[in-house]
């Protein structure tokens, strides 16, 4: 007898289960790995986002519940039971990794991070060869430069989502000073991502107006404004939020689903996220930092030039350093 | 000596801008109020949004944590505090708190609970915001969106309970997906009470109008030869399905509250399945809600769809009817 749909829909060309255009890997089911899945699937920039993780009761869970929105959707969700489901992604994003435990060197975190990353890059890259990587975990400046090794890809397919959150603070915080919005606001917080980020606070600006033009003493501890104090409170705001409510989450969901919009459509948008520095900026070691890039389809399309005063650059250079002495020392 | 910013600014209008036309509040900083309130912020329908909860230290890392993407986003201004002084002027008020069933707890003791809950919550809301749409989504979702119409005092067209919303959008999910085509082209109801005794209108349930039952009498009952039936046990399964997997839900129902947030900030006169006021229609006497199609607006609930129900699906209407009446009545201080 026929049923309710061989009597509703006269098949035409039914579709194989094709490839989806655009489609987005999410490795990780956690605070930020979900913040990243519902951004992106909320601004409507993916065709597929897949999510992996090694917790299965979480992960399907958690695509059940997302998939119980689809009537509000314009994206298909998939959990991948193995990473040959991921395969055929456009951009593969990581938040995967353990989380610093107490009075644990950062050597040792990052060599726990790499024991978990041989496990997820290879598999990434050989089921997506052509992908972007995007790497989101901490500290994402070094296990970007791991995912770079393990996955055999060119540099320009390898980020990290680096400053751009850093930067993403630091131009809402100098727009509460000036009451202005956050997007009118220029400026870029550049180097490694964390307590010893760079803000580029000669080329900060509103309507091209450079705001150290105004204020000649705005990046030293002579400003009786305190507009250094800005910095301080980007490098203090995760560890400010996480004694707060116990993590990170809609922030960096937000600035990961802009850094993929840019990508997948192709957008050439700069943003400043964390790549491969070397032989920039007087930096000899294959370390990755964040520097203004533009981005599109094909990953980093071009890195902007900014011009740094002699004290800026001293600071990557110093950044470079400490990254690559731990980097030296990791069993890949 | 002049600041940056006086240097850099001329003002014009010379103050402070006049106040938001679209705030709304989300009460309680959970996961189900955190995912309202990012998806009704990835949405752009405010242009303040408040958060307000008991727990000082988390509601004040969700407001910073929120802050932090401001540059990808669409509203202003994000503020939040234990003092409901930080909800004036809400459009629309979006209540999430309230306590989780205890082990062995009765029904009737976890509401009591969640009404002396509210009713700290409740008046506050309405003193800060004496103009707003209350969208209440804790559960016992049908019982507490008469508790807060009750202690609010507002007209019954400006509450209205998140009911049977989420329970359509898995239905058309689920449905959907076994006829190969996208939920937003399966057309189907489920009203009355949220949760196991809710009711599936099958009678309606259509692709492009065409009428299922039409091309199956018995879809929906236990003859039925292809087990649709089933779909509606799995809409009333899911929930449970999903705390099972991952301790709670909150994905789907934050969209779906921002769906319909969107009807009544932008004025869509939309039909959404709805927790309303139900008194007097289908010979039902008590002051109960349950889910009907409601249209909604920025006056609330502007009308309510008469839907074509068939003598069982108004028997079962009357029944939930009159187990919340035997809970609501014996509510104390309301």
């Amino acid at each position: 007898m026929a049923t309710v749909k061989d009597k509703l829909i006269r098949e035409v060309n039914p579709g194989e289960p094709v490839v989806a255009g655009a489609k987005v890997t999410i490795v990780g089911v956690g605070q930020v790995g979900m913040a990243c899945a519902i951004s992106i699937l909320q601004s409507n920039i993916a065709d597929n986002v897949t999510l992996i993780d090694v917790m299965e009761d979480k992960l399907m869970g958690e695509v059940m519940d997302l998939q119980h929105g689809s009537l509000f959707l314009k994206s298909t969700i998939t959990a991948a039971k193995d990473y040959s489901e991921t395969a055929d992604s456009k951009l593969c994003i990581i938040t995967a990794g353990v989380r610093q435990k107490e009075g644990e060197s950062r050597l040792n975190l990052v060599q726990r991070n790499v024991e978990v990353f041989k496990h997820i890059i290879p598999n990434l890259a050989k089921y997506s060869p052509d992908a972007i990587l995007l790497v989101v975990s901490n500290p994402v400046d070094i296990l970007t430069y791991v995912s770079w090794k393990l996955s055999g890809f060119p540099s320009h397919r390898v980020m990290g989502s680096g400053t751009n959150l850093d930067t993403a603070r630091f131009r809402f915080l100098i727009g509460e000073k000036l009451k202005i919005n956050s997007s009118s606001v220029h400026g870029y917080i550049i180097g490694e991502h964390g307590d010893s980020s760079v803000p580029v606070w000669s080329e900060t600006n509103v309507a091209g107006v450079s705001l150290q033009s105004l204020n000649p003493y705005l990046d030293t501890e002579n400003d009786p404004e305190e507009w250094k104090q800005i910095h301080k409170q980007v490098v203090d705001s995760a560890y400010e939020v996480i004694k707060l409510k116990g993590y990170t989450s809609w922030a960096i969901g937000l600035s990961v689903s802009t850094l993929a919009q840019s990508i997948l459509k192709n957008l050439r948008i700069v943003h400043p996220v964390s790549y491969l520095i070397k032989d920039l900026h007087g930096i000899k070691e294959e370390v990755f930092l964040s520097l203004p890039c533009v981005l599109g389809s094909s990953g980093v399309c071009g890195i902007i030039k900014q011009s740094l005063k002699e004290s800026e650059t001293a600071r990557l250079k110093k950044s470079s350093e400490t990254l690559w002495a731990i980097q030296k020392d990791l069993k890949l | 000596m002049a600041t940056v910013q006086e240097k850099l600014i001329t003002p014009i209008t010379g103050g402070a801008s006049e106040g938001p036309r679209n705030k709304v509040t989300v009460v309680g900083v959970g996961q189900v109020g955190m995912a309202c309130a990012i998806s009704i912020l990835l949405r752009e329908l405010p242009d303040e949004l408040a958060l307000v909860d008991v727990v000082e230290d988390r509601l004040k890392g969700e407001m910073m944590d929120l802050q932090h993407g401001s540059l990808f986003l669409k509203t202003p201004k994000i503020i939040a505090d234990a003092d409901y002084a930080v909800t004036a002027g809400s459009r629309i008020v979006i209540v999430t708190a309230g306590v989780r069933q205890q082990e062995g707890e009765s029904r009737l003791n976890l509401v009591q609970r969640n009404v002396n809950i509210f009713k700290h919550i409740i008046p506050q809301i309405v003193k800060h915001s004496p103009n707003c749409i209350l969208v209440v989504v804790s559960n016992p979702v049908d019982i507490m969106t008469y508790v807060t119409w009750k202690l609010s005092g507002l007209p019954k067209h400006r509450v209205i309970g998140s009911g049977c919303n989420l329970d359509s959008a898995r239905f058309r999910y689920l449905m959907a997906e076994k006829l190969s085509v996208h939920p937003t082209s399966f057309h189907g109801w489920i009203l009355g009470e949220h949760g196991d005794s809710s009711v599936p209108v099958w009678s309606g349930a259509n692709v492009a109008g065409v009428n299922l039952q039409t091309l199956n009498p018995d879809i929906g009952t236990d003859q039925d030869k292809e087990g649709w039936k089933e779909t509606h046990k799995m809409v009333v399964d899911s929930a449970y399905e999903v705390i099972k997997l991952k301790g709670y839900t909150n994905w789907a129902i934050g969209m779906s509250v921002a769906d319909l947030t969107e009807s009544l900030t932008k004025n869509l006169s939309r039909i959404h399945p709805v927790s309303t006021m139900v008194k007097g229609m289908y010979g039902i006497n008590e002051d109960v809600y349950l889910s009907l199609p409601c249209v909604l607006n920025n006056s609330g609930v502007s009308s309510v769809i008469n839907m074509t129900l068939n003598a069982e699906e108004v028997a079962k209407l009357k029944k939930s009817a009159d187990t919340l009446w035997g809970i609501q009545k014996d509510l104390k201080d309301l």
